[in-house]
């Protein structure tokens, strides 16, 4: 066996000695080939410079998105693509190794910048990363190439125009290439490595109606045969609510809905279609790039501002659910001992009356009526033990918010059932005043659980120093319209500061309190939409009013 | 066993913990009473009954500390065994203090609690013999005459017959009269038997 590997074994083995870039070198190689034929595609006839020229941008992209110890590996790989894509235009062999350093440079520069100020791949999910890669990437990188670029080509002295026009043609044709196909690379990939969020199908449905429409715009405002000599500026604004649409969605789709508009107006301009159409090659190159670079840099930052707002927005809620799910966990963890004895007495209950079934069987005076009386309780404090179980493992648990429709006073129940074990040996006596129907109210079971659980835990807290007759915890439920008011009412000490700083986070009375509670409680009620309140009642102790709005009646 | 054994009263505020404590000491040959709340047990359970309490040690409204004091404001001296479903140290501290007999933790080892009921049934059974006696001496100490009881003072103190005539101001004769009446009354037929009859009738060795 051990001689004769299998073949999987062998495969693995040898992928194992595989260098880690040769994948992105390879893709690099084909994507630069292909990327080179789509900008001889959108190059305007005589006119050797391409509108937009891809190459470089793709490969910046995957400058930007490898580790910087695979650069040389894929600066290599662009190489022979290059070589194949240019010779077969019949450019010079210089011109076409001169434009494969200047590529290579404006690539290098574009992605070094940003490497200095950004570690790791490039994500365009904040505004300061969206910044270093415009000044540097698409602003920098395409200034020094361009220079070089119109150098080389005067040194070897291909084509007749003028340097300085050369200049302004390149710099023009990378800016608009890397703004258009470093975004579309960078998100694109970003989404591929994130972990799978669901995707909605309406996301799916949202998406196909935004391509569609931008795409039909598209074709109509720029690749349609224009009648006038200047077409009505109101004409070059018609993509833009599609482009604020896709904003909205995320910096992916907006990379992609300014793709598919550059590409269409340029792909109408080559031929001679649209309002750009009808100029000469170098007004027309002009006068697209700057119309799609000047509708590019806004509405990418736009969509990055509000991916990093909802980022920012969803980072908060999680730490606030963690928070929550901390603060619950602390308030059951000084529940335990309370938990303990409400599991050790159906155990108790469980454990004496199966050892009575025990002698009575084997005194042989076991009544069967007897018998079946002591498995039917055995069976009522098994159920109640996987009760207390079930009614900690949601608590325990941390999950995302979950609203459905609870009946208030079933919430109580089942509140002053956790905490019945921790109420008996506190010797405290619960009184429950429920008003029967109570309208239903639409809520997280867990949060609400949480912020009931929390004020009975601190009202029997608030009543360890009392005399044991007055140790009495009063939870009531009323309705008025359209709301349910939970009351929990303590005989305790009362709270000596105001109620302002009693619902303050890290204010606490317990020695091993974290001082959250009330704090926690208290945003969960508010952002149920209702109200948590405080007042110190005239006999000593403390009453608790949560407040919520309730669904009218059916 | 049976009732000659005292009877066992159980109190738990937990009615499932309560039926089985109940069936499991019915079916080791206990007689069983059963109450669901301190309250009840205090109001309706009866404080000449003979044996022991077994209870939780933590109830709403009364805890063990306070049962304990309620039950010695209603002369119940019964020995109490506290069960508990958290053994915490402070609270079985507490509980031994408050004069508890024995502090059992649920869920419970069988053998440990009847060997704590038979602890306690036994300590109850020696208190109420001495009770009995105290009580049929005392009952014997009230037939003396008030010469009598004079006598047995000085007897018990080992004073002589002559010496206590000198102090009674009467013949030694009488005295020995008194003397043979006092001894015949109270049942007893040595002045070793006599002294230790007197000794139980003095409060601080009940």
């Amino acid at each position: 066996m051990d001689a004769h590997p299998a073949p999987a074994n062998l495969v693995q083995a040898l992928r194992l000695r595989l260098p880690s870039w040769l994948p992105a070198a390879l893709a690099v190689a084909v994507g630069y080939y292909l990327a080179a034929r789509l900008g001889f595609a959108l190059t305007l006839k005589p006119h050797p410079i391409s509108t937009l020229w891809p190459p470089n941008a793709l490969l910046a992209a995957a400058l930007l998105l490898a580790q910087t110890r695979s650069w040389w590996w894929l600066l290599l790989a662009a190489l022979p693509a290059h070589l194949l894509a240019e010779l077969q235009s019949g450019v010079p062999t210089a011109m076409v190794l001169g434009w494969y350093v200047s590529n290579c440079g404006e690539a290098l520069i574009g992605a070094a910048i940003v490497r200095a100020f950004v570690q790791g791949p490039l994500r365009l999910d904040s505004l300061r990363n969206a910044a270093i890669f415009l000044l540097g990437t698409a602003l920098a990188a395409p200034l020094v190439s361009s220079f070089v670029d119109a150098a080389l080509v005067h040194l070897i002295g291909w084509g007749d125009a003028a340097y300085w026009e050369l200049v302004r043609a390149r710099f023009f044709s990378n800016v608009l290439a890397e703004l258009t196909i470093v975004p579309l690379i960078v998100t694109w990939a970003a989404v591929a490595t994130s972990t799978p969020h669901e995707t909605r199908p309406a996301r799916y449905a949202e998406s196909a109606a935004l391509f569609t429409g931008l795409l039909l715009v598209c074709v109509l405002v720029f690749d349609l045969p224009h009648r006038e000599a200047h077409a009505s500026p109101a004409v070059y604004y018609a993509p833009l609510p599609f482009l604020l649409w896709a904003a909205a969605l995320g910096p992916a789709a907006s990379a992609s809905a300014l793709a598919l508009m550059t590409i269409a107006t340029i792909w109408g301009a080559v031929h001679g279609l649209g309002p750009f159409a009808g100029r000469t090659p170098q007004d027309t190159a002009r006068e697209m790039q700057l119309f799609l670079t000047a509708a590019t840099v806004p509405m990418l930052l736009l969509s990055v501002a509000l991916a990093e707002r909802s980022r920012v927005e969803r980072e908060a809620r999680e730490q606030r659910r963690q928070l929550t799910h901390l603060s619950r966990v602390a308030m059951l963890g000084e529940l335990s001992g309370g938990i303990a004895h409400q599991l050790n007495q159906p155990l108790t209950a469980i454990l004496s009356n199966a050892q009575a079934a025990q002698h009575y069987l084997a005194n042989k005076n076991a009544d069967p009526a007897l018998l079946s009386e002591i498995l039917a309780d055995i069976v009522a404090a098994d159920k109640r033990a996987g009760d207390v179980i079930e009614g900690l493992r949601a608590l325990f648990k941390r999950g995302e918010a979950h609203f459905e429709t609870l009946d208030p006073n079933r919430l109580v129940r089942e509140v002053l059932a956790l905490a019945q074990g921790d109420l008996a040996t506190r010797g405290i006596e619960v009184s429950m005043r429920l008003q029967p129907n109570l309208p239903e109210v639409r809520a997280d079971r867990v949060q609400l659980e949480q912020v009931l659980l929390n004020l009975v835990v601190n009202a029997a807290e608030a009543m360890r120093a009392c005399p044991p007759k007055d140790r009495l915890l009063i939870v009531q439920s009323t309705a008025t319209a359209g709301r349910i008011h939970v009351n929990v009412i303590d005989r305790g000490s009362g709270f000596k500061v105001s109620p302002e700083q009693l619902f303050e986070a890290f204010y606490t009375t317990k020695p091993q309190g974290l001082g959250l509670g009330l704090s926690i409680s208290k945003s969960i009620v508010t952002a149920h939409g209702g109200r948590l309140r405080a007042t110190t009642r005239r006999g000593g102790g403390a009453a608790f009013l949560v407040t919520l709005p309730a669904l009218p009646k059916q | 066993m049976g009732m000659q054994q005292g009877c066992v009263t159980v109190v738990d505020d937990d009615a499932l913990v309560l039926r089985s404590l109940g069936r499991l000491l019915e079916s080791r040959g206990f007689a069983v009473q059963t109450f669901s709340s301190p309250q009840e047990f205090l109001e309706r359970g009866e404080r000449a009954v003979r044996g022991c309490i077994l209870m939780d040690l933590s109830m709403p409204g009364l805890n063990g500390l306070e049962l304990q004091q309620a039950l010695a404001e209603a002369k119940d001296s019964r020995p109490v065994v506290f069960i508990s479903g958290r053994g915490s140290v402070p609270s079985s501290v507490e509980a031994m203090k408050a004069g508890a007999m024995d502090f059992l933790t649920k869920p419970l080892d069988e053998e440990k609690l009847i060997g704590a009921v038979q602890a306690a049934l036994a300590k109850d059974r020696v208190a109420q013999e001495k009770r009995a006696q105290h009580a049929s001496i005392t009952g014997r100490l009230a037939t003396l005459t008030l010469r009598e009881r004079q006598v047995l003072g000085r007897v018990v103190e080992g004073k002589l017959n002559k010496q206590i005539a000198a102090e009674l101001g009467t013949a030694e004769k009488t005295i020995k009269v008194h003397r043979a009446r006092m001894m015949r009354k109270m049942q007893v037929d040595s002045l070793a038997e006599l002294v230790r009859a007197w000794t139980l009738t003095q409060p601080q060795q009940i």
